[in-house]
């Protein structure tokens, strides 16, 4: 085992690629520009709900320029099957998607056929002429109803609009509420969101015939994943696809999986046999790319007059839109991990449904799961802490679970299905909880908000804790290659403007000893770099730098008999391998070595946030006036990617409390297929975004690292929310994730419940 | 979202615009700013036949007063507007055109592409309706004059034929002593406003409230003017309760369809009631 | 008169990009950013094509505008400056440095379009003040760090400016 010591690992070394991009040298998928490239176009359902009486593409074909359009009929009768095994089940696999419809359209923006031609701008005037001819359908819209049996089947012959109901039972429930003084209950809801990123999706594909090799430009995220589809789908050797990430515009989750899309643009490379470029506009993002959060949760919390949390049953209804896509189960898997939280629970009780609705199908974005998990849960302990008139970070603190009882484990009981355990390795919740509060400054905010309210404002301060699992495996693999004067890593997983590339070389660099600009980071083409896993559930720096260091152990393995020594003995200064006795080895003597991390199951950090809110009644505009967030890495290997990282997070879920919604109207037609419809936030509406790194550790793998890259997002919308409902008071009860100023002001000036 | 085909042709000057619009049809637009029609076109919701690019017409960036008027020119940009050298009296153009989206927006949009794109919720309408500007059309046919209350008709919808040109719009000058201000709520900087106030009047030595003028926008099909508002205002004191009861009742004037999913109506009234208080308040705290 | 283009001819157009002129061909609705990116300044980038995200910002005349609210047609005789034309040889920018060293930019795709809205304020407005340069930087999104870290980066390039004009 390499012993990593100081240096480059924790240092604040600046982003490899920012030269580049600052001067506009970067080379994004929509700048590919091939030999002979034709343009595609999706035609898209425009109903929500329908049946597909049939596709007439005569008048498309007539256009000058179009050199084909496929339907249905024109490719094989395939489906886009879940990724992960562990978010897989029967149910879900019967609602999977196919790259094109069939028989039945069951969301706006469902790909139905596909035109090619020598210019997009033609592309898109031929796909305006396709003709669809639908009988329309009923469409289920609201989760939480969706079912009920007077609604409609989004899958007629699943015959179900409920795919999945995750039971999680632990400790004695009824027991907990028999003791409990107090039981709080409320209906919660999270709103659907997009990850937007600036970028929208995009492929060039290309087939040569002569050697039988397709090359898909614009992968990302899970390229070895997207490359073993294709060939499986396109029937060619696994080695002869080749899938490329060139510069992405940001991924947050949504980016990099495969879709429709992915099989429909290399299939056509192929069989037009000539290369097909297709680049996502900022419409069809907001209807085709997917969405995430939406659910909705009945909660009840049972506490004693003390402030001791006894338990919650939840009862919660998890959308995943129109299909089943790639990430299978994980928009109902994830939130139901993350309900406990960081609280020692003597019992709890969950029912979460995975249900279809008519509507752009939901998977993974930046904290998912967590996110609205944390804002259930936070938001509820809130209520608690108001009904019990108790401080709310002393409620939190009160019932963490102390470092005494770790590891921890809430063991799935009697009742329970087949769910993942929630077990937590480690951590000093307790710590880590008034750390935060300390870098934030909490005990002013609240001074500052008490001078507020002294003036006649409505201010507010929320706080949000929670743990977030990250770091998922199985694997992942790398080859480390030295040379003189120069280290080549190659590695499988993304890039995503993460800044990963960075994080590997520094771990590498300090490894190996050889100067940080002496490394390079390949991770771009699935031909060069071995097997991988990708790029998603904040896992990178984690398993691809500890699969550097299992690498970097492995050349001492094979550096030993060079020098004649044990492995043990074999130490790497400057640039060469070295003995006792000065005999030494240059890197490049020692071939090129591979390196493998295996890692079973997730690890759990923990971590949180605290916010202050200024509310004005009369508009109902909230504003985030500070933003302080903490969360537990492990160990920091890069601080400064690591803090933009968590306050670009942040940042994301500000503007999802308080100004994004994906919305749909009542015939499931989307509303927000526009910058100035889905609003995210600019700099004016932002606070700066405090961050404070906590480094516990983690026994898990041998460098130290956990998660880092969504963390920033899993406290925002429950700490945004409860300091808006901490600023109005008994004014409104914030029950949604979403307070946006006309939700607030609505809320402001509601009749009361009683 | 990439425009459909469509004629082209640079117009040189006014005459040519006109006689180009003439020839081209009922189907052909302008092209002023090109920041409301190029998005319509990228979303293909506009489908014109022929565009007439205006961008380039001489002499129609006039900004100045004449006989009685401030002349606004078609050409006029928001940039130009924002920064203009105008009297106290038409600050709320000045604040008006300073709101309207983001600077490099304000930078190509136009004053007439504003008025003649016609959305309910245009900051420029607004002040339009506010001061009864007079709006100059032209065409081969001649050369008309429509006052605001007449001139929108619709959301996106105004009283210009299809082959008339907007060539400038005629601001009456007002009282001296009369001064005027802009208020808004937009989600973020730079949105289209949920709901948005015009309002001016003239202090008289003997404090009473004069040539009251209140115009709203984004709350109905059309800017519109709170008439039972300024009537209550006019002779009486800007005090709170004269303040209050303004801003009651300019609430009242929105239309009872008007909202949508992002600020429903009843939200939209609330904002102008509010908005009107801001506006009167601030008017009553002197230049 | 000038005559009609139509819809489906293509026109030479000639734009000043950058200092040197160049001559395009293109139907009359291809959009400025379309042109531009065809000719090779793949820094115009594409996030929404309807005047909003701000990722297509290039000056014209040396003012911030979007370039895919423009139609090609309409660069004729403008003078257009990318991003390109920021860099003075191996140098940076003081702009582009101080995007750097606040670690303005993630994934990048935004960042020639923030360039460009701050290099237009830089040169029209020197001494901007502070809510007229968040006023600005508003005008543009970036998913990656919320703006924040931009906006810093101008405030500390125009003072930097100011100080060493
Ligand atoms: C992101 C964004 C945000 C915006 N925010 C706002 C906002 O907050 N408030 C607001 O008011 N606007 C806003 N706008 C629109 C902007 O103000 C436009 O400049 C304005 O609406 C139209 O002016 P234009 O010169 O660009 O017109 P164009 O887009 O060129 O034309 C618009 C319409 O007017 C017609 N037209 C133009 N000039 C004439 C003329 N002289 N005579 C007859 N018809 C003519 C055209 O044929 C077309 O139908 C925003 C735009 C964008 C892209
Ligand atoms: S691409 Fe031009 S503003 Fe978004
Ligand atoms: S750096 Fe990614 S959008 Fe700004």
């Amino acid at each position: 085992m390499s012993a990593p010591g100081g240096g480059l690992i924790g240092s604040p070394a600046p982003r490899r690629k920012n030269r580049e991009l600052l001067t506009g040298e970067g080379t994004y998928v929509a700048d590919i520009r091939l030999e002979g490239q034709v343009y595609a176009r999706v035609v898209r359902s425009p109903s929500a709900h329908a049946r597909l009486l049939g596709v007439d593409t005569s008048e498309a074909l007539r256009v000058g320029g179009v050199v084909a359009v496929i339907t249905a009929d024109d490719i094989d009768d395939i489906r886009i099957p879940i990724r992960l095994p562990f978010a897989e089940s029967p149910e879900a696999n019967a609602v999977l998607q196919a790259p094109l419809a069939a028989d039945v359209v069951r969301y706006v923006g469902e790909p139905v056929a596909v035109v090619v031609a020598d210019d997009p701008y033609v592309a898109e005037d031929a796909a305006e002429l396709v003709s669809i001819d639908l009988d329309e359908l009923e469409p289920v819209l609201d989760p939480a109803n969706s079912t009920e049996s007077s609604q409609p089947l989004v899958h007629e012959s699943f015959g179900s609009n409920t795919i999945g109901r995750l039971a999680y039972r632990y400790g004695d429930i009824d027991a907990a509420f028999a003791r409990a003084d107090v039981v709080v209950r409320r209906r919660l809801r999270v709103h659907r969101l997009a990850a937007a990123p600036m970028e929208t999706r995009g492929l060039a594909a290309d087939y040569d015939p002569g050697s039988g090799v397709l090359t898909v430009w614009g992968g990302a995220k899970v390229k070895h994943f997207t490359r073993a589809l294709l060939s499986r789908v396109l029937g060619l050797e696994l080695t002869d696809v080749r899938v490329i990430e060139v510069e992405v515009g940001g991924g947050f989750g949504t980016r990099g999986e495969p879709y429709p899309e992915d099989i429909l643009i290399p299939l056509l490379a192929r069989r037009l046999e000539r290369p097909v470029q297709w680049i996502e506009d900022r419409w069809e993002h907001m209807v085709a790319t997917n969405h995430a959060r939406e659910q909705e949760h009945d909660f009840e919390l049972a506490a004693g007059a003390d402030g001791r949390m006894l338990g919650f049953r939840v009862r919660g209804w998890c959308d995943h839109g129109a299909y089943v896509r790639t990430q299978g189960l994980l928009p109902v898997v994830l939130p139901m991990v993350h309900l406990p939280g960081p609280y020692e629970w003597p019992a709890f009780s969950m029912d979460l449904d995975a249900v279809l609705t008519n509507r752009t199908p939901v998977g993974t974005y930046r904290g998912p799961g967590m996110t609205e998990a944390t804002f259930v849960r936070e938001r509820m302990v809130d209520i608690l802490a108001a009904e019990l008139e108790m401080e709310p970070a002393d409620l939190r603190r009160r019932n963490l679970i102390p470092a005494e009882s770790m590891p921890f484990s809430f063991m799935p009981g009697p009742g329970s299905g087949a769910v993942m355990p929630i077990m937590y390795q480690g951590g000093d919740f307790v710590t880590a909880f008034d750390q935060m509060l300390d870098g934030a400054g909490y005990d002013r905010m609240r001074v500052e908000q008490r001078q507020a309210r002294a003036d006649g404002q409505h201010a507010g301060v929320g706080i949000a804790a929670y743990i977030e699992f990250a770091a998922v495996g199985p694997f992942e693999e790398v080859e480390v290659i030295g040379g003189a004067g120069n280290v080549v890593v190659r590695a499988g997983v993304g890039s995503l403007g993460q800044g990963v590339e960075t994080a590997l070389a520094q771990i590498a660099a300090e490894l190996l000893d050889v100067p940080l600009s002496g490394v390079t980071v390949e991770f771009h083409d699935t031909a060069e770099v071995p097997q991988g896993f990708g790029s998603f559930a904040s896992r990178s720096t984690v398993l691809a730098g500890n699969a550097i260091a299992a690498a970097v152990d492995e050349m001492k393995a094979k550096a030993a008999p060079l020098l004649g020594c044990g492995p043990g003995d074999v130490e790497f200064r400057d640039g060469t391998a070295t003995a006792p006795g000065d005999r030494s080895v240059g890197l490049g003597d020692i071939g090129p070595t591979r390196g493998r991390f295996e890692k079973e199951g997730l690890t759990a950090s923990f971590g949180g946030a605290v916010c202050s809110v200024s509310v004005n009644p009369a508009d109902g505009r909230a504003r985030v006036d500070r933003f302080a967030l903490a969360h537990d890495v492990g160990r920091a290997v890069n601080p400064r990617l690591l803090r933009g990282q968590l306050a670009g997070a942040a940042a994301q879920g500000i503007g999802g409390a308080l100004f994004e919604e994906v919305a749909y109207d009542e015939h499931g037609q989307p509303l927000s297929v526009t910058f100035a419809d889905y609003m995210m936030p600019t700099a004016a509406e932002l606070p700066d975004v405090e961050v404070t790194i906590i480094e516990h550790g983690s026994g898990s793998n041998p460098l130290g690292i956990k998660g880092g890259g969504e963390a920033g997002m899993v406290g925002s919308l429950g700490a945004v929310a409860n300091g808006v409902a901490d600023a109005v008071g008994d004014g409104a009860e914030v029950l949604t994730s979403s307070v946006s100023s006309a939700r607030l002001w609505h809320a402001l000036h509601r009749p009361r419940r009683a | 979202m990439k425009p459909p085909p469509f004629a082209y042709a640079a117009a040189g000057t006014l005459d040519e615009a006109v006689a180009l619009l003439d020839e081209a049809g009922e189907d052909a637009k302008l092209l002023a700013g090109g920041q409301s029609l190029l998005p319509l076109l990228a979303f293909r919701l506009a489908r014109p036949s022929h565009l007439i690019d205006i961008g380039g017409v001489e002499g129609l960036d006039i900004l100045e007063e004449q006989d009685g008027s401030l002349c606004v020119g078609a050409l006029v940009r928001h940039a130009t507007l924002e920064r203009a050298d105008l009297s106290g009296g038409w600050q709320a153009l000045r604040e008006a055109a300073s709101l309207i989206g983001h600077l490099p927006i304000r930078v190509r949009g136009t004053f007439g592409g504003s008025l003649s794109h016609a959305d309910p919720a245009g900051e420029l309408g607004v002040v339009a309706a506010a001061f009864d500007a007079e709006i100059v059309l032209r065409s081969l046919r001649g050369v008309r004059t429509v006052p605001a209350r007449d001139f929108f008709l619709a959301p996106l919808t105004t009283a210009a034929d299809p082959d008339e040109v907007l060539v400038e719009a005629r601001f009456p000058t007002p009282g001296t002593g009369f001064r005027s201000v802009f208020e808004e709520f937009s989600p973020r900087v730079g949105d289209f406003a949920y709901a948005s106030v015009a309002a001016g009047c003239r202090l008289a030595t003997d404090g009473l409230a004069r040539d009251v003028r209140i115009a709203l926008g984004s709350v109905g099909p059309t800017p519109v003017r709170a008439r039972d508002a300024e009537q209550a205002l006019s002779g009486s004191f800007l005090d709170d309760t004269a303040i209050v009861e303004c801003a009651r009742l300019a609430a009242e004037t929105c239309h009872p369809d008007a909202g949508d999913w992002h600020a429903d109506g009843t939200y939209r009234k609330a904002l102008v009631s509010h908005l009107v208080e801001r506006a009167l308040r601030r008017l009553g705290a002197g230049p | 008169m000038a005559g009609w283009l139509d819809p489906h001819d293509s026109v030479a157009v000639t734009l000043t990009v950058n200092g040197a002129p160049r001559k395009v061909r293109v139907p009359p609705r291809r959009t400025l950013a379309d042109a531009l990116r065809d000719a090779g300044f793949t820094s115009v980038r594409l996030g929404c094509e309807h005047g909003v995200c701000g990722s297509c910002t290039i000056l014209l005349d040396g003012a911030a505008v979007r370039s895919c609210l423009m139609l090609a047609v309409q660069g004729q005789g403008h003078t257009i400056e990318t991003v390109e034309s920021l860099t003075d040889g191996d140098e940076l920018s003081t702009l582009q440095q101080a995007f750097d060293d606040n670690d303005a930019l993630q994934c990048g795709f935004c960042t020639p379009g923030f360039l460009m809205l701050i290099e237009g304020l830089l040169r029209s407005e020197p001494e901007a003040g502070r809510d007229r340069i968040l006023e600005v930087v508003s005008s543009n999104l970036c998913r990656c760090t919320g703006a924040v870290p931009v906006f810093q980066a101008a405030l500390n390039a125009l003072a930097a400016n100011r100080d060493d004009p």
